[in-house]
């Protein structure tokens, strides 16, 4: 699957934030507000499909 | 080099490429593409004859670009085997042969233009990665004008211009003119630690010695030439390193403190004049100087990640090797029976190499001698009478220690005990729950769950800690005398990989208000890349506790190296705070939600039971 931008929620602060997100290459995330490392990639919004 | 191509017992195989290892500890089997050199190396004389025919010019590697060499040609003076080479991307023809002039004067009949690459397949019992670097292309940093101006050279240019085997037999000329320069500035650091996305945050260990060498050797060659080193700190530790800097002073080399912001060229004289803010003095300063030379850096190679890919190693993010333990086991990787030796490991100099790949050869022949290997008793093993062959297993090891299973033969995956390393991931993501890790076994952590959460749960901050990092982490915190709530409760794991989703689930059912989980920074983990799992698993439960309707904020993750005794002690009282933020009622109703949702579970799992018991009786 190839990299996708994502957003992401820190669970600490409460701050949301878009990156990059790689299934197949998962990397450290930190929070660019507190550091903290709970930061958790929130679900894909799936497109409304069109009637 | 000569002593190793001579050894009865040592195989020498040069120019070949490793394009695959699979097996484990004492039992590797290695497969080697000998690529095609078109030259009988066993025959050849390197007698040149060849080379003097060929018609080919071609800018030479080795010297830097500085001279040419033919198309068959020996790569290096001292290269061993003493044996041409002949390179079919120069060559003028080989199929049609269109030239052909060097098989007609070679003597020995040694060169074959049919030549083809060979695979060979070898078997041995420990590696030795001792793959090298590479050095930093300065390019980047325009303001020195590598790519403008031809009297900026590299280190390495320089190396090959003042060597008596060099384009110029060791006459140290500047490249525009061809004579002899009276100025020449050395810059320091160009590449090493720069923190403004150009190169590397790194110090590259090697360039201020070789810069302090470099001038002595010019001193030495050049009596009354003007040297300047522009540097940031001279690093200069080591055995003897100090009094070299000195001589090098002594001898009027002129140190100052400053990295230059400009070089430019007079097109006239092509002089250079540099622009450097003297940091000791505080003023800006223009010096005028016939030559440049850039300090380059070292870096990883470039096709490092092949060969992290081919030993199950893992990269620091600088991009080099990671070391098992960079105290207690530095030449060992963290796959069993691979030893470091090098700058594959980080930038270091040829004592430093030699040392550690005398300690590598040491650490391999203590493993050949025995014959035997210890393997610490918190191996994974399989339930096959549980495994559903779904291979998941085989997938999340990092060290490749899991034969994958044959669904079709019903074959279950095979642990191979003495290349796991304990890491626990495949235990934890097995869906089956056929994997048990001795010594860190569901029950017994189970069981630590429930004793942390006997009395008064609602109070207790619930800790996975893995064994490396975050507890030592806590230790840290301990021995630094840093203040932590008392509230919080540790359960070690060997690794972060090894927290099933259940025991964060059974955490929370026993009415757990908040649990973190806690492991090694990416770069750090001990298990390769297991800690990724971690963070997928995360993501998985935060989504599970979102429809269920609970907070996800309260299953936490931390990352928490052994050196951040601080990081822990803040993180458990920040942590700590959020555990008084939860109310009694959204504990009790997170116990009902997760009691109903495993009553639902084992319904589930007793019909489906039932099923595949009937279709057997059918």
């Amino acid at each position: 699957m190839a990299p996708r931008e994502t957003r992401f929620k820190c669970l600490h602060c409460g701050h949301e934030y878009t990156g990059t997100y790689d299934p197949d290459n998962v990397t450290e995330r930190t929070c660019p507000k507190c550091r903290s490392n709970s930061v958790r990639r929130l679900p894909d919004v799936k497109p409304t499909e069109k009637k | 080099m000569m002593d190793v191509g001579r050894h009865p017992r040592i195989e020498l195989m040069t120019f070949s490429e490793v394009e695959s290892v699979t097996g484990y500890v004492g039992n590797f089997q290695v497969t080697v593409r000998k690529k095609a050199r078109y030259v009988d190396a066993s025959e050849c004389t390197a007698c040149a004859e060849c080379s003097k025919v060929c018609p080919v010019a071609v800018p030479d590697e080795y010297q830097q670009g500085f001279s040419s060499r033919k198309a068959i040609y020996l790569p290096f003076p001292q290269a061993v085997p003493s044996a041409y080479i002949l390179n079919m991307e120069n060559c003028l023809g080989n199929n049609p042969i269109a030239c052909g002039k060097c098989a007609e004067v070679c003597e020995k009949k040694c060169i074959n233009y049919d030549d083809q690459d060979e695979l060979v397949k070898i078997e041995v019992g420990v590696i030795i990665t001792a793959t090298g670097m590479q050095v930093y292309d300065p390019t980047e940093y325009d303001e020195y004008g590598y790519t403008r101006y031809e009297n900026v050279i590299t280190s390495m240019e320089f190396e090959r211009l003042i060597c008596a085997g060099g384009p110029t037999e060791g006459h140290f000329i500047r490249p525009s003119d061809r004579r002899a320069p009276q100025t020449i500035g050395f810059i320091q650091c160009v590449g090493s630690r720069s923190r403004d996305g150009r190169g590397n945050p790194y110090c590259s260990n090697i360039c201020c010695m070789n810069t302090v060498k470099d001038t002595l050797l010019l001193c030495d060659h050049y009596p009354g030439i003007e040297a300047k080193v522009f540097y940031m700190d001279i690093r200069a530790f080591g055995k003897g390193f100090e009094d070299l800097y000195m001589r090098s002073k002594e001898e009027g080399v002129r140190y100052i403190r400053g990295i230059p912001g400009e070089v430019i060229e007079n097109p006239d004289t092509r002089n250079l004049t540099l622009t450097v803010e003297n940091t000791t003095t505080g003023r800006l300063e223009k010096h005028e100087l016939e030559m440049i030379v850039l300090s380059q850096g070292v870096i990883p190679r470039q096709d490092g990640d092949s060969i992290r890919k081919l030993l199950t190693l893992s990269t620091t993010s600088d991009g080099f090797i990671m070391e098992s333990h960079p105290k207690l086991k530095p030449v060992d990787a963290p796959t069993r029976g691979i030893y470091l030796a090098g700058c594959v490991e980080s930038p270091k100099d040829v004592k430093d190499s030699v040392t550690q790949a005398s300690a590598a050869a040491a650490r391999a022949s203590i493993l050949l001698n025995a014959g035997k290997t210890k393997v610490e008793a918190i191996t994974s093993q399989i339930d096959t009478d549980k495994c559903n062959y779904c291979g998941i297993c085989a997938k999340v090891c990092p060290y490749n220690a899991i034969l994958a299973p044959d669904r079709k033969a019903e074959k279950a995956p095979i642990i191979i005990q003495a290349a796991c390393a304990g890491c626990g991931a495949c235990a934890a993501e097995c869906p089956q729950d056929a994997i048990t890790m001795r010594h860190f076994t569901d029950e017994q952590m189970m069981a630590q769950i429930e004793a942390i959460l006997e009395v008064e749960p609602h109070k207790h901050l619930l800790t996975f800690a893995c064994n490396w990092c975050s507890y030592a982490g806590g230790d840290d915190a301990g021995t630094a005398r840093l203040q932590y709530p008392t509230t919080c409760r540790l359960i070690r794991t060997m690794c972060s990989g090894r927290v099933d989703e259940k025991f964060v689930w059974h955490a929370f059912r026993l009415g757990a208000p908040i649990v973190l989980v806690s492991g090694c920074h990416f770069s750090d983990c001990h298990y390769i890349s297991a800690v990724r799992w971690t963070q997928k698993r995360m993501d998985r439960m935060w989504n599970k506790l979102d429809k269920l309707g609970i907070r996800p904020e309260r299953l936490r993750l931390e990352w928490i190296s052994a050196a951040e005794g601080q990081k822990f002690a803040k993180v458990m009282r920040e942590i700590e705070d959020a555990v008084k933020a939860v109310t009694t009622e959204e504990i009790e109703f997170t116990m009902k939600v997760l009691a109903e949702e495993e009553a639902k579970n084992k319904a589930k799992k007793e019909k489906r039971k039932a099923k595949a018991a009937a279709e057997v009786t059918a």
